[in-house]
Formats: structure tokens, sequence, C-alpha cells
């Protein structure tokens, strides 16, 4: 009851709804925004904006520091940096849209319709997908890359396989409280099909979570298919992908920085813009999370 | 205890409450009745400097503290202890992982009453908990094993232990079944008999008000539309929606007793 | 009577919460009265065929629900729930139409037009969505999706219990004048004397009083009832009684009443049968002396 003295509000009637928006828009969250379409538009852009071609070699223009020619410098064999991020981040970007694009479809479908079914329809699917979460996700995208062909596709399949389980979950949890509201029952009382009910009232009202969810794993994934790229597991020559940079450069750390450094800013920074972009989502979209609704 | 004059709540520049005149003496109570987006939870609120982004002029006196120009330190002192806030679903501002026996001492220490010995606050809380007609044992449960009747009356019991002069209530009884409201009101209703507390009760039910007020504030789109005395106000409604609401309000056959 | 409930058990997962009701679905509204937790919510849910009984039949004409011809029953019998049972993403226009019969599409339009003024509606909130309407409005909407399919049967789930008392005193209007049957569930029972000629009382999952609203309000044979009735505030009148003690748990055997109940006697230990008193049925062995008036006794 001090909780409520000193005034979390219960009452929905007397406190108007501008209250539990944030008060001023994100600042975090318009950062991320502003960042993710700069590295957006960068990689759509990379061959107009990029000075010199992809993978482009300069075996005379080994390993020059940053400079006006070369912004963030070149690598070992003389490619310069700056383009390759910004064509890695075609590749960065395509295995975050893929994994999660097929991770979303997968898990929201079984998610939703086991939400929505429950009972042995329910237990078969969740019971499936434990079975993945069992596994550690690293580990079996690990095995996977190891088995199939080193490759962008392999990358996103191993981390797709691993990642769709969590938005079963979320899905199904949604789905099934979205299945005891009274519109659902009206809907049924009606008579339409489950199929159809789930389509017009369950997935549409379930999916805001699940968009949130998706903008904060897109760093997750970046950061996951960076770390098969690094183990050699993921893109490979002459394809240019930010974990691979790393990679490549690591040995390189302590005398010419910059081969590294900036790859892993760029992971770093798009990481970074996905998550404050997802936080900022959730705390406008779902009022009750967050401080905005705590009255001081 | 509460005096208010020439309140005037707004959100960006949209009055939602205006009241000129608002008096709730020490075993007084004064009910504030209207519709959803009447302004009377805003106006009780405001008592309490609860409304943070609102433009208010007027002067609010409770329990002898300016509370429109107090410091937040005096705000806080009248806050929980001299003033009690009881809100329609009060379990949600329980913390739940907490006793509620735990939860009453933290907030009598937290307040510095019972001199912090555990001798004299058991006995406050002995006490408390017996005037609401509470069985004691419920110090031991946790919120959620609690009714929502209960719970409201253990709101109640821990505005006395802590003291309160003045008790302001948004919808108390409005979340609960017609036999415990019953009960809850009995309870405010001794309350104000035996201790003297002052009552300031938010209510959109007409009848239920008219049980246990002693003056009524009809509000109306941030207005106060028709005020005086509760027996005055049912008997000869002079505003046009007071007397809408009177007839609003369905009967039940068969007299009571 | 469309629809009759024979001793049916009801439940989630495998603990019972409805008890062998038995209630027929009469003509001039039905009233189901009970405060939370009495298990009108799931009689209510078994009535619209939302939940399979644990025991017992509800009966659809001379068939069983189980067996009954499905799509029949849905235009029967139509779910009028609070408010917020409008999908809050879908146009009200939409989720009206949703009620219409498939390849109706064309005069849908048309048609949610009419059923909009029916209800006393702007057809031109059609294009609006939910949040952009007052809650009076939306049950409105409520209640003219559940009118599309012409049901005979209106199951109203505390149709006006969120809404203000004005609000509230006009969609009562409404319903009033409505063809379709009525079973009405709520905690209010001025609500259910203004809509209903039958009612029946429940608590703790049985039904403890049943007859014509009137009597029962006037003059209770069960001491539940009673306090129920006793327990609403009246303008100007008293304050509302508090009889017994509210909070105590209904035990397992006997009357479920019992603890709470100021005429409780030994005889109670033991689960009393409904019984046929004056011009309704009761279960209690008291009635008899709750009809006399009596409010003390020895309390157990």
């Amino acid at each position: 009851m001090t909780a409520g003295k000193d005034g979390v509000m219960a009452s929905a009637e007397a406190v108007p709804l501008r209250r539990w928006l944030p008060r001023v828009p994100d600042r975090f969250a318009a950062l991320g925004a502003v960042l993710l379409v700069l590295v957006v538009l960068s990689a759509i852009l990379a061959p107009w904006l990029a000075p010199y071609p992809m993978g482009e070699l300069r075996p005379l223009e080994q390993l020059r520091p940053p400079s006006g020619a070369h912004w963030f410098g070149t690598d070992q064999v003389g490619r310069d940096v700056f383009s390759q991020i910004l064509y890695g981040g075609r590749t960065s970007l395509f295995i975050a849209v893929a994994v999660l694009g097929v991770s979303a479809v997968v898990g929201v479908t079984l998610g939703v319709v086991a939400g929505y079914a429950g009972g042995w329809l329910r237990d078969v699917i969740m019971r499936v997908t434990d079975v993945f979460l069992a596994f550690p996700a690293l580990l079996l995208s690990l095995a996977m890359a190891v088995v199939l062909q080193p490759s962008v596709n392999t990358v996103v399949l191993a981390i797709a396989v691993t990642w769709w389980p969590w938005y079963t979950r979320l899905a199904a949890s949604m789905a099934a409280s979205i299945a005891t509201r009274s519109y659902v029952d009206a809907a049924r009382c009606l008579g339409v099909p489950a199929p159809l009910i789930i389509l017009r009232h369950v997935l549409p009202n379930s999916l805001t979570p699940v968009l949130v969810q998706l903008s904060l794993d897109a760093g997750g994934v970046i950061l996951t298919s960076a770390a098969l790229s690094y183990l050699g597991l993921g893109a490979q020559e002459p394809t240019a992908e930010w974990g691979l940079m790393v990679q490549q450069g690591q040995t390189l750390f302590t005398t010419n920085w910059w081969v590294v450094t900036f790859p892993g800013l760029a992971i770093l920074v798009t990481a970074f813009a996905f998550n404050v972009l997802g936080e900022g989502l959730r705390n406008a979209l779902d009022p009750r999370s967050g401080t905005a609704r705590v009255v001081k | 205890m509460i005096e208010v004059r020439d309140l005037r709540v707004r959100y960006g520049g949209r009055l939602v409450a205006d009241v000129p005149e608002l008096d709730v003496g020490a075993g007084e109570c004064v009910a504030i009745v209207g519709e959803s987006g009447s302004g009377k939870s805003t106006t009780l609120l405001s008592l309490l400097g609860l409304t943070p982004d609102a433009e208010i002029s007027g002067q609010v006196r409770v329990c002898g503290v300016e509370v429109l120009t107090a410091s937040p330190r005096r705000l806080r002192e009248i806050r929980g202890a001299r003033v009690a806030l009881v809100m329609q679903s009060p379990q949600a501002a329980l913390s739940p992982a907490t006793r509620l026996g735990v939860l009453m001492r933290r907030a009598l220490k937290l307040h510095g009453v019972g001199n912090g010995s555990a001798k004299g606050s058991a006995e406050i809380m002995a006490e408390a908990v017996a005037a609401v007609m509470l069985d004691p044992e419920i110090l031991t449960r946790y919120p959620h094993e609690v009714s929502g009747g209960q719970a409201q009356r253990f709101a109640l019991a821990l505005a006395i232990a802590l003291g309160a002069e003045v008790i302001l209530a948004d919808e108390p009884t409005s979340a609960l079944d017609v036999t415990v409201q019953a009960e809850v009101v009995g309870v405010l209703r001794r309350l104000r008999a035996e201790r003297g507390l002052a009552l300031l009760l938010v209510s959109h039910d007409l009848a239920l008000v008219s049980t246990i007020a002693d003056r009524v504030l009809v509000m109306k789109d941030g207005a106060v539309v028709e005020s005086g005395p509760a027996a005055r106000v049912l008997a000869e409604p002079r505003h046009p929606y007071t007397r809408e609401l009177l007839e609003a309000v369905l009967s039940v056959p068969g007299a009571s007793l | 009577m469309i629809l009759r409930a024979e001793r049916v058990t009801l439940g989630y997962g495998r603990r019972p919460v409805v008890h062998e009701v038995t209630l027929d679905i009469t003509e001039g509204g039905v009233g189901l009265i009970g405060e939370s937790g009495s298990g009108k919510t799931t009689l209510a849910r078994a009535f619209l065929g939302l939940l399979t009984p644990m025991s017992g039949n509800i009966w659809y004409g001379d068939q069983t629900l189980k067996k009954a011809d499905l799509r029949k029953f849905r235009k029967d019998v139509q779910p009028v729930f609070q408010a917020e049972a409008l999908d809050p993403r879908m146009r009200i226009g939409t989720s009206i139409a949703e009620a219409l019969p498939r390849g109706s599409r064309p005069g849908a339009k048309q048609r949610v037009a009419e059923l909009l003024e029916q209800v006393g509606l702007d057809p031109g909130l059609a294009a609006r969505r939910p949040h952009q309407l007052s809650g009076g409005q939306r049950q409105r909407v409520v209640i003219a999706r559940a009118l599309a399919v012409d049901p005979r049967l209106l199951i109203l789930d505390e149709p006006t219990s969120a809404l203000d008392v004005t609000v509230q005193a006009r969609i009562l209007d409404l319903l009033a004048s409505l063809d379709a049957e009525r079973l009405l569930i709520t905690h209010n029972l001025a609500v259910v004397e203004r809509l209903c000629r039958t009612s029946h009382v429940l608590f703790a999952g049985r039904v403890v009083e049943s007859g014509p609203t009137r009597d029962l309000l006037a003059n209770p044979a069960h001491p539940y009832t009673r306090a129920l009735r006793d327990a609403v505030p009246r303008l100007g009148g008293p304050p509302p009684e508090a009889t017994g003690r509210a909070e105590a748990v209904p035990a397992g055997t006997g009357c479920p009443f019992r603890l709470r109940c100021p005429l409780a006697v030994p005889e109670c230990e033991r689960a009393p049968e409904p019984r046929d008193v004056e011009s309704r049925q009761v279960a209690c062995h008291r009635a008899e002396d709750v009809l006399a008036g009596a409010s003390g006794g020895p309390v157990t």
C-alpha cells in the first residue's frame, strides 16, 4: 500500500492516457532508428557509396593506415576497409533479415496454433520446441556449419534452427492470452472456423511483442553470425562480411588496429541500434513496462 | 481537515476539474459523485499533489499543509501517514512477495510509528487489524492469498496503524461483490464514528453514497453542478443532471429490514 | 424453451466449479445471479457451447449439444459480452460483418448500417475502431453484432456492469426492447429485476434458490438471497447490511453457505436438496424460517 500512496495509479479512468506514454520521445530509440537507417542505406547504396569496388586487391597498398584516400585504411591484401564494410553490411543485414524472417514465420505460425488450440496439439508443439531449446544455440549452429559447407546460407540456416523456438514460445503465450478474450469467444459463438479466428483475431493481436522481439534480436543475430564467420564457419572469401573481416584481421590488432576495429565497430553500432530501437518500441507499445507508468 | 478553494486542474490547457469549494472536517464524510470523465478522481488525486502533468491553481489545504505550494518533503509527510489513499484495487499496489504483516511493519518503521520498538508496533498492528474486523491471522498471508474485500480492509488497517486522520477513497468498493461492499462500508462508517476520521469518497454509485455521506458534490465534465447536504440533494435535486443520475439508479424491490 | 441444463457439472481441469446444476431457460427472461466465484460465467460458457460439461448435459431442443447441429445452434444462441468484446484492431463495420452469413457480402454494408441503426447508433460509426467509441457505444455494437444472425436467445454476461449509470439505463431499455429470449448473467439484482421474469441464485457453484424474480427479491427463501438483497445500498436507505462472515470459505460437504449463514444449525452439515417452497425451489433446511423473517439463530 505504501507504493499505492506514492502513486502507482490503478484507476484508469482518471489518469489521462497521455501520462502512460513516454513524456519526451525516447531519445535513445530515436538515435537507434537514425543509426539503423544509415546502416541500411549504406548497405543498399554500397555500390555507389564505396570508393573502391568490392574485393578489389591493391597489392601495393597493403595495411595503409586511415587516410584521405582510404578512410578506414586497407587490410593485408590491400582492400579498402571502408568499402568492405559497406559491402559487408549487405551480408550481415541479409543474414539478420533472413534468419529473423524464417524464425518469425515458422515460430509465430506454430506458436499461435499452439496457443490458440491448447490441449494435445499445444503439448506436441511445445515439446518439439523445448527439444530445440535444449541445445546450446551456438553449439548447434557450430555443428550444423561443420556438417554443411560453410557459406552465408549455412549461417542463416544454422542460426534460424536455434532461433525460431523463442518465437514459438512468445507467440504461444500471447495467443493463449488472446484466446481467452471475449472477442475471440464471440467469434467462436458465431461459428467462425478456428483457422479464420487465428488469422483474423489471434495473429494480429499477438504481433506487437513479436515485432519488438524482432528488433531486439536483430543485433543478437548479427553478433552470432559474426561469431560463426569469425570461427571460419560462415561467409567465405570473397564475400565481404563483418565477422569474417574481424577474423582475418585479428592477428594484426596490435600492429594495424584499423583492420579489426572498424568492422568490429560496425557490428557493435548495428547491434546497439537494433537494441535501443527495440527497447523504445517496447516502451511505446506496452505502457505497462518500463518506467513510464510510475507517477512520482 | 480538507479545505479546497477555487481548485482548477488543467491538462494541456483543458479544464478537467473545477471545484470552487470543498471542505471535509474531522468525523465528516463528503462524497464526490460523477460518471467517467467528470473529474472526480482528478480532484481527489490533486489533494495529494498526485497530478504531476497538470497545471493546478487555487488553494488546497490538507491537514494544515498547503499542498499546491508544499515542498516534496512536506508532501511526503502527509502522504501515507496522515492522509491515506484507498484505491479501487489495493492488491495491485501490494508487493506480491511480501507478507502483509511484514509490509505493515515496514510502513510503520518508515513513518517512525511505534517508536521503532517491536512490541510497540505489534500492539499498534493488532489494534488496527481489529478495528477493520480482520482476523490477525491475515498478517501472515501474502497479498494473493487474500480476497478483494480483505485487501481493501487491510489498506484501511494500514491507514489506521499509521495514524491517518484523513482517508481519500477512490471507488473503494466498486470492484467488490455487494456483500463484501457492505462490509467495507460498515468498516468505513465505524472508523469515522469511533476515530473521527475525515472521509472523502469518490464514487459513481449514488445509492451507496446516500447511505454514508453527510454532504455530496455532483460533478459533470469537470464542473461541480450541485452540492449540499446528502439528504437535501437526494430528496430535492436542483440540477437536471443530478435528477438524471437519481432516476438512473435502479431499485431492488423488497424493503430491507 | 431453447436450452436446458440437466445436472451439469463444469470445471477447468479436474476441479469442478459448478455442481450438478439443472436449469431451464424459460420465456420472459432468465436471470443467473451470483457474486465472483459463484460459477455464473462458467455456466454461461457451457450454454454457449464454449465449455463441455464434465458430466450432465446441455439440451438444445430435444438433442444434447454434443449431437446437435452446431450451425443451427450458433444462429439461435448468441452472446452479448461486456463492451471489450470487440477486436481492438478491427473496424466496427468489419466486426459486425463477421457475424453475417458468408455469401451475403454484397449487401453486407447495407446490413451493417441497418444493425447499427437498430441499436441506436449512427451508421457512420462503422468506419471507426473500438477505442474511438464510448463504452456505451461499444456495448451497443456488441449487441448489434449478436443481432446480426437474428438469434432466438441472447446470453448476456454482465452487459452493463462496466458502464456509467445513466448509460446503463439506456442500454437496459434497448435490451428490454429486443425480441429475443434472454439469459442474463449478473451480480446486479436491480438489472435482473428489470430484464428477467425468472431468476436463479448461484452460490459456490450451486443453485440455492430459483423462482419468479419478484418473489425472490421481495421475500427471499434462502438466507444467501436475503444477504445479497440486503447488501444492496438503497437511495436514502439505511446502510447496507453485512450479514455473517463474508470471507468464510464454503466447505466441501454440507450446505456451502453454512459457514456464513446466520441461521445455520447442525442439520446444515448435511447438504440440503432443492425443494419446492411456495413459488420457488430452495436448497435450504430452514427456508420456511427465512420466509417467516427469522434473522438470528445459533451460528455454528
